[in-house]
């Protein structure tokens, strides 16, 4: 029994340190912001990029990495090909993102390394993915999401790595060039397609939502799969026209990812409000505000439009939905190792127990404010409102950790 | 003639909560049919919220657990199905009051 259980629930000291670690990537992240000024902020700038990378690698990849070890197996209704791979992938990672971070911003030279280090890191989970997947006898739309996600995380560190060897002089392609490939891939190709199928398991178990139809999810997978394409296409043949069919066919792809969650937040018999409920509206609330921002932008033509559309998708969609899945994985995972094994025996929490109610909530506020702040710092190039929005950040970070802490060595 | 009612039966396996939602299997009308022969072996029909429950296996062998628990039971076969699916109007009206809010 034990041994078929692990297979859905990976040991918690593999995943521990993926959490650890993004939380802690998270807390730096937030006191990187008091270093930019309102000139500062374009997108080219190595700081810029450096903070990028420090976000999305250290936070993002790093804690999507953790919760798909024990995610994965859930979806695919299959045990991992290889669970124990996840125990290599971690520290490549922290070592990779490092040297990008500090390669940014202090010397070049250590970009090639870092690179090939989180390539690695990123290989090792692929592939382990890949053979998982090989497993499932017939796949359904999510387990197709997962394949497709993580293809395009394939050839997103590909260009990456090219990428990360021109900016040190190691090979000489145009940078600019590339960006645009990579940035869609990985952001578009495997953050937001791993979003899109992932949630659609997630949200309704977690809701008790049912009857709902997983059409608007198919097209939204679909249209986000060609816009990645026709916007790597573009980069590869120089077609202008092809990015900006793909820019519309990700746009749309996201408005029917969007109507499909506000379905089953509209049919959801369970209704209330907890820091996971209220985490996940403040993500999706971000996603609009990050698609009218986006749409400004085409409009008014302004690069700070433009940078703020990406801040509120990455700190405040992928942010929220992550602390939001954060509360509800790392109780399950402690609970299923402390606690399953004393079912019938002795009185034990619920999963609801082991969240710290204070923290989470001002994990939550702080953070939504810090975002909304630093969203019209961008917009309005106020120092003073970066510095505010930056603060609450801060707060916002630590009160996550140490909710995170709490959650994790709940006795 | 059957050792124990379906009834006796149920309130067996009502002491199994699921630990996500805090209601217990019954009361969340995840039991779909419980029955017994004279000699003690029984067979439990069951569903889950979700095919991607992660404590599937877990909650199948608290099930079974549970009903191997009453005296004389010989062997307990405990079946997930998933028709008819499980959707919130089978559970019981205080379960459907408390996740409304």
């Amino acid at each position: 029994m034990s041994s078929i259980s692990q297979d859905f629930a990976p040991p918690f000291k593999l995943i521990a340190p993926f959490f650890i670690l993004g939380g802690l990537f998270y807390i730096l992240s937030t006191f990187y912001i008091f270093s930019f000024t309102s000139s500062d902020l374009y997108f080219s700038n190595p700081s810029v990029i450096s903070f990028t990378h420090l976000f999305l690698l250290g936070f993002i990849m790093m804690t999507i990495f953790g919760a798909m070890a024990q995610l994965v197996p859930v979806v695919l209704e299959v045990g991992h090909f290889g669970v124990e791979l996840f125990y290599a992938i971690w520290p490549l990672l922290l070592i990779g993102t490092l040297l990008m971070v500090f390669g940014f911003l202090y010397s070049a030279a250590l970009l090639p390394y870092g690179g090939v280090v989180v390539l690695i890191a990123m290989m090792i989970f692929v592939m382990e993915i890949f053979m998982t997947i090989f497993k499932v006898k017939k796949l359904n739309l999510v387990m197709s999401s997962v394949l497709i996600s993580n293809t395009f995380l394939f050839f997103g560190i590909i260009f990456g790595l090219v990428m990360a060897l021109s900016y040190a002089g190691t090979l000489s392609f145009d940078i600019s060039a590339l960006l645009k490939a990579h940035v869609y891939l990985v952001i578009g190709g495997y953050i937001s397609i791993t979003i899109m199928g992932l949630s659609i398991v997630l949200v309704p178990m977690f809701t008790l939502a049912h009857d709902f139809s997983m059409r608007p999810l198919e097209i939204a997978i679909s249209l986000m799969t060609l816009g990645v394409v026709s916007v790597v296409a573009s980069t590869l043949i120089d077609i202008a026209a092809l990015s900006y069919l793909g820019y519309a066919l990700s746009f749309i792809s996201l408005l029917f990812y969007f109507y499909i969650i506000y379905v089953i937040y509209r049919s959801r018999p369970r209704k209330e409000n907890d820091v996971y409920a209220i985490s996940l509206m403040i993500s999706y609330s971000s996603l609009i505000g990050s698609l009218l921002l986006g749409i400004s932008y085409f409009i008014v033509g302004s690069e700070e439009l433009l940078l703020a559309t990406a801040w509120l998708l990455f700190f405040g969609f992928f942010g929220f939905l992550i602390t939001g899945h954060i509360y509800k994985i790392i109780p399950f995972l402690v609970w299923f190792e402390r606690f399953s094994p004393l079912v019938g025996k002795q009185k034990i929490p619920m999963l609801a127990d082991m969240v710290p109610y204070k923290s989470s909530q001002a994990q939550m506020i702080f953070c939504a404010v810090g975002v909304l702040l630093v969203t019209l710092a961008i917009v309005t190039k106020s120092d003073v409102l970066i510095n505010a929005g930056a603060s609450f950040l801060v707060v916002g970070a630590f009160a996550f950790f140490r909710s995170m802490l709490y959650m994790i060595n709940f006795k | 003639m059957a050792m124990y009612t379906k009834e006796e039966l149920f309130l067996a396996i009502s002491t199994v909560i699921d630990p996500e939602v805090g209601f217990n299997l019954v009361e969340m009308g995840l039991i779909y049919d419980a029955e017994s022969d004279d000699e003690g072996n029984v067979k439990v029909t069951m569903t889950l919220s979700t095919k991607a429950c992660p404590l599937h296996q877990m909650i199948v062998q608290w099930v079974k657990e549970s009903v191997e628990k009453m005296a004389n039971i010989k062997e307990v076969d405990v079946e997930v199905v998933w028709e008819p699916v499980w959707n919130i109007t089978m559970a019981a009206d205080n379960v459907k009051k408390a996740l409304a809010g």
